[in-house]
């Protein structure tokens, strides 16, 4: 990549109107995508793309301009663009920044076999494997849709600040659709798997086995399952309901950029207010840290798209609110570092806040011990419907498999269970949680226009005393 | 550049004479400015411009499609994407794409809209007007958006299209938790009031003050355009007819069948002037109007010229992008417009027949359990309204629409006679053209 454009870039931009900080990002892409449908092929596509932002903030306002080409000409007219935009901000607050340490640094994810080596029949033998051991169980299931996405993306920051980091990561990812019917009803299972790294990641997945096994589920659950009485009951989550919760209830509501106000109109803002910080939110047992450095993860980084380095995030710390996700925005008006939280999903969108991989710390407690712990209770290990308010304090969902637990064993299949509580609640109801963390790959959305972004979720099983299901 | 079809039909050119049987090139070339305005202040001001080629080509029974991001090279690539083609597995789903002797319409873009140069001035409107109507603190995004596209077909198509437009979306608030939203949605730019938009999101937020925690049970609801735009998106995609094969409908096997109340009529018209209008599909295909649901009877899935086939029927002109995008997948069959017929009754006649109700202004989060059933969840946000005995006596918050779309659909009984464009973020999408609506006896829940 051509980092004299950068250079040159900064250049043009930093020269013009004394901004407080000019940011250039080079980028460069290639990416596969394959789809079956039924067993057979409904999709190829093979796209490489290479273009390039350029960020000014001065003390009007903030500046983005981005372009589908690298070159000297179109930096000078990007930064052109951007210094136009940024001073057109008429802000009457002073925009600050926090200081951060100016990095130079090179990373790379390892791949062990390289994405760019595997060939589409490759890729649909894959998919293939999926489908047959989905269509191997016996199970009525149609629609089967597998998708296979991969990419390798190199990237150049550069800031007028002197910060330069290169950097090379492959990701791969697959998502699928399959639709199980067994005496007229039907139950549906989406699922996603998704990693830093080559094609070896598709291996340690074992999805075949997992999606088999969840066929078997749901048509157990569609001939056998039954509706929970509304009640109060202990409710063990498994570690894909853990991790959602950590997102939407723990990781989103800590973004700076939202309890600032800064996505008030789309995402919205967030029940946490600065002074909440050291307040409590939860039981002792609720820690939840978000960290982009969790190896082969799918929301892995290790600097942040401005430039800081990353690092694990407690942003619940044994029930307390802790941290918040910052930017060098958000950080500077708090007055605090940045925690390396910037992130955007293509040269073409803006950076901002963003969680990487957020989850629930482990406990001490055997799966086991949780399970044999509850007399009377829910076991939901995964989940179908969900959603929250954009405040972050309402949220449902909605089990996919669930059991209920009788005596401290697993019993006969729940079918569709509710557990719609405010934050608060669930968090404080926290009172047992597993050693073993388990995470699952997720599309994040968030900004206008939306990006949207690789993250995990996950966590250990959790226990809640006594909350409401139906 | 030189004109965009003729660009796409050079790339076609040289897609046959690589061997493809069949090909598709639209190029885009595309200039979208942004305003995001927070605390009623201006947080960042932002440019994307581009310029690219989607390019599909079929190859002896394979497929491939490409984003050609870089047209100097757009021969080379398109070569490319041939060889990677024959290199690729046998697409035994593959249909063709559409033939014809094309004949397009023309229309014509406001082009004072991609002159505007102080965008600032619509967002500073927005502003005041919100707070002259009482809010406290006022967010949103302004976007300024100038396209043009071109498109060459192997079978037929030639054409080229534009668009531009302006589109607005305000969020008041008087109190922490009381909010209203606004949006403005215009091609034309004499349409665009924003000071008015920004005083409509503050009347919303005047109203929700003091809101009270709602209850649950059965309510009358009374939907706001904008509050719809949310529900319509999510039942448009499920009339696609690749959701139907893949289990993502709820309408499966009901074409002819009753599967909302009389008052329901959908149409998709993508040729009428609007944020998406559009005079082809991404196959070439002329568009047109499809009506979907009439009187509550669903009259057609949508179609491109796959799905078409394995439903044994016409392509409806509905072909999405060749490439996938956040929302859809590759040609996936969508709706450009959704427009609902009107009905016959003002908003004040919607609240006057509804003894115990709530009057919505947005949503967001719309979810599913199953889509095959449309048992379905979505939150209510900004201003929810307490209705008891035909009359608004005040707000309420922390509740969520939990019941089944079909249901939802069949209980529509009156629809509003002025119809708005609304366009929202990606919950009120795509752009649409909706009444106010009231449906009956829906079911709230809320957490414990």
């Amino acid at each position: 990549m051509d980092e004299d454009v950068a250079e040159y870039t900064l250049n043009q931009a930093a020269g013009k109107d004394k901004p407080i900080l000019v940011e250039v990002k080079l980028e460069s892409s290639r990416k596969n995508e394959i789809s079956i449908k039924s067993g057979q092929v409904h999709n190829v596509s093979a796209s490489t793309d290479a273009g390039m932002y350029v960020r000014v903030v001065m003390k009007e306002g903030i500046g983005f301009a981005s372009a589908n080409r690298i070159a000297k000409t179109t930096g000078s007219s990007l930064a052109r663009t951007a210094c136009r935009l940024a001073k057109a901000g008429r802000r009457k607050e002073r925009v600050r920044l926090s200081s951060e340490k100016t990095a130079t640094a090179k990373w790379t994810v390892k791949q062990r076999s390289r994405l760019r080596d595997v060939s589409n029949d490759d890729r649909l033998r894959y998919l293939k494997s999926l489908d047959s051991e989905v269509m191997s169980t016996g199970v009525k299931v149609y629609g089967r849709y597998f998708e296979l996405a991969d990419s390798e993306t190199e990237s150049y920051f550069a800031s007028s600040e002197g910060a330069r980091v290169r950097s090379m990561v492959p990701r791969l990812r697959m998502a699928c659709l399959n639709t199980v019917s067994s005496g007229g009803e039907t139950e549906q299972s989406i699922r996603e798997w998704g990693a830093t790294g080559g094609w070896e990641r598709s291996d340690e997945w074992n999805a075949g086995p997992a999606l088999a096994e969840e066929m078997k589920v749901l048509k157990n659950l569609i001939d056998n399952g039954k509706a929970v009485k509304p009640g109060e009951y202990d409710l063990v989550c498994g570690s894909e309901v853990a991790g959602i919760a950590a997102h939407e209830s723990c990781g989103h509501p800590m973004e700076a950029d939202r309890i600032l106000g800064r996505e008030m109109s789309q995402a919205g803002k967030s029940f946490v207010s600065p002074s909440m910080l050291g307040e409590m939110i939860g039981s002792e047992h609720a820690t939840v840290i978000d960290d982009p450095t969790v190896p082969g993860s799918y929301g892995y980084y290790e600097y942040d798209d401005e430039g800081v380095k990353a690092k694990p995030r407690f942003l619940y710390k044994k029930g307390s609110i802790n941290e918040f996700l910052h930017n060098r925005e958000t950080a500077g008006k708090l007055r605090v570092n940045s925690n390396a939280s910037s992130r955007s999903s293509v040269y073409e969108k803006e950076p901002i806040v963003r969680m990487a991989n957020t989850f629930v710390a482990p406990g001490d407690l055997g799966e086991d011990e949780i399970v044999k712990s509850v007399k009377d209770g829910v076991f939901m290990k995964s989940f179908t419907e969900w959603n929250i308010d954009d405040k972050r304090y309402n949220q449902k969902y909605v089990s996919r498999e669930a059991y209920f637990i009788r005596n401290g064993e697993i019993a006969g299949p729940a079918r569709g269970c509710v557990l719609e509580i405010t934050t608060p609640r669930f968090w404080k109801s926290l009172d047992g949680v597993s050693k073993k963390v388990e995470f699952t790959a997720a599309e994040c959305g968030k900004g206008d226009p939306i990006q949207g972004i690789a993250v995990h979720t996950g966590g250990p099983l959790l226990r809640l005393k006594e909350v409401r299901l139906r | 550049m030189s004109r965009l079809k003729e660009v796409a039909a050079e790339l076609v050119e040289t897609a046959r004479d690589e061997g493809a049987k069949e090909a598709i090139a639209e190029v885009f070339d595309s200039t979208v400015g942004q305003i995001r305005y927070s605390n009623s202040m201006i947080d960042s001001s932002n440019q994307w411009h581009s310029v690219h080629a989607h390019v599909f080509v079929a190859v002896e029974g394979r497929t491939m499609a490409s984003d050609i991001r870089d047209l100097r090279n757009g021969a080379d690539k398109v070569r490319e994407v041939v060889s990677l083609a024959r290199a690729s597995p046998i697409n035994k789903d593959y249909g063709g794409i559409a033939s014809g002797a094309f004949k397009y319409r023309r229309c014509r873009v406001d082009k004072r809209i991609a002159m505007i140069r102080n965008p600032a001035k619509f967002v500073l409107d927005a502003i005041n007007g919100a707070i002259s109507g009482g809010a406290q603190d006022v967010g949103g995004t302004f976007f300024v958006r100038d396209s043009k596209w071109g498109i060459a077909s192997s079978k037929g198509a030639f054409a080229e299209d534009g668009n531009a437009s302006m589109d607005l979306s305000v969020r008041a608030f008087t109190q922490p938790e009381a909010s209203g939203q606004a949006v403005l949605v215009t091609a034309n730019v004499d349409k665009m009031k924003a000071r008015e938009t920004g005083i409509r999101a503050a009347e919303r937020a005047v109203a929700a003050k003091d809101a009270v925690s709602g209850e649950e049970g059965r309510f009358d609801l009374v939907m706001e355009p904008l509050f719809l735009g949310g529900v319509v998106g999510a039942t448009a995609a499920m009339a696609s007819g690749l959701s139907v094969e893949l289990g993502m409908s709820m309408f499966k096997n009901r074409i002819g069948k009753r599967i909302a109340s009389e008052e329901m009529t959908l149409i998709d018209d993508p040729i009428m002037k609007s944020m998406s209008r559009r005079m082809f599909d991404h196959e070439g295909k002329p568009c047109r109007k499809n009506t979907v649901i009439k009187n509550g009877v669903l009259k057609t899935y949508l179609h491109n010229t796959s799905t078409a086939k394995h439903f044994k029927t016409r392509s409806t002109a509905s072909t999405g992008p060749l490439i996938a995008t956040d929302f859809s997948m590759p040609s996936e069959p969508m709706m450009f417009h959704p427009v609902l017929e009107t009905g016959d009754q003002n908003v004040e006649e919607l609240i006057g027949d509804v003894r115990n109700g709530l009057y919505v202004n947005n949503t967001w989060y719309t979810r599913f359990q199953n889509y095959s059933t449309g048992d379905f969840s979505t939150i209510p946000r900004d201003a929810i309204l307490r209705i008891r005995k035909g009359e608004v006596v005040g707000s309420v918050k922390n509740i969520r629409v939990s019941d089944n779309l079909m249901q939802f659909w069949k209980s529509v009984d009156a629809l509003s006679k002025s119809p708005e464009e609304i366009y929202w973020w990606d919950e009120a999408a795509p752009p649409a053209h909706l009444p106010a609506a009231r449906v009956r006896n829906m079911r709230i829940t809320r957490s414990s």
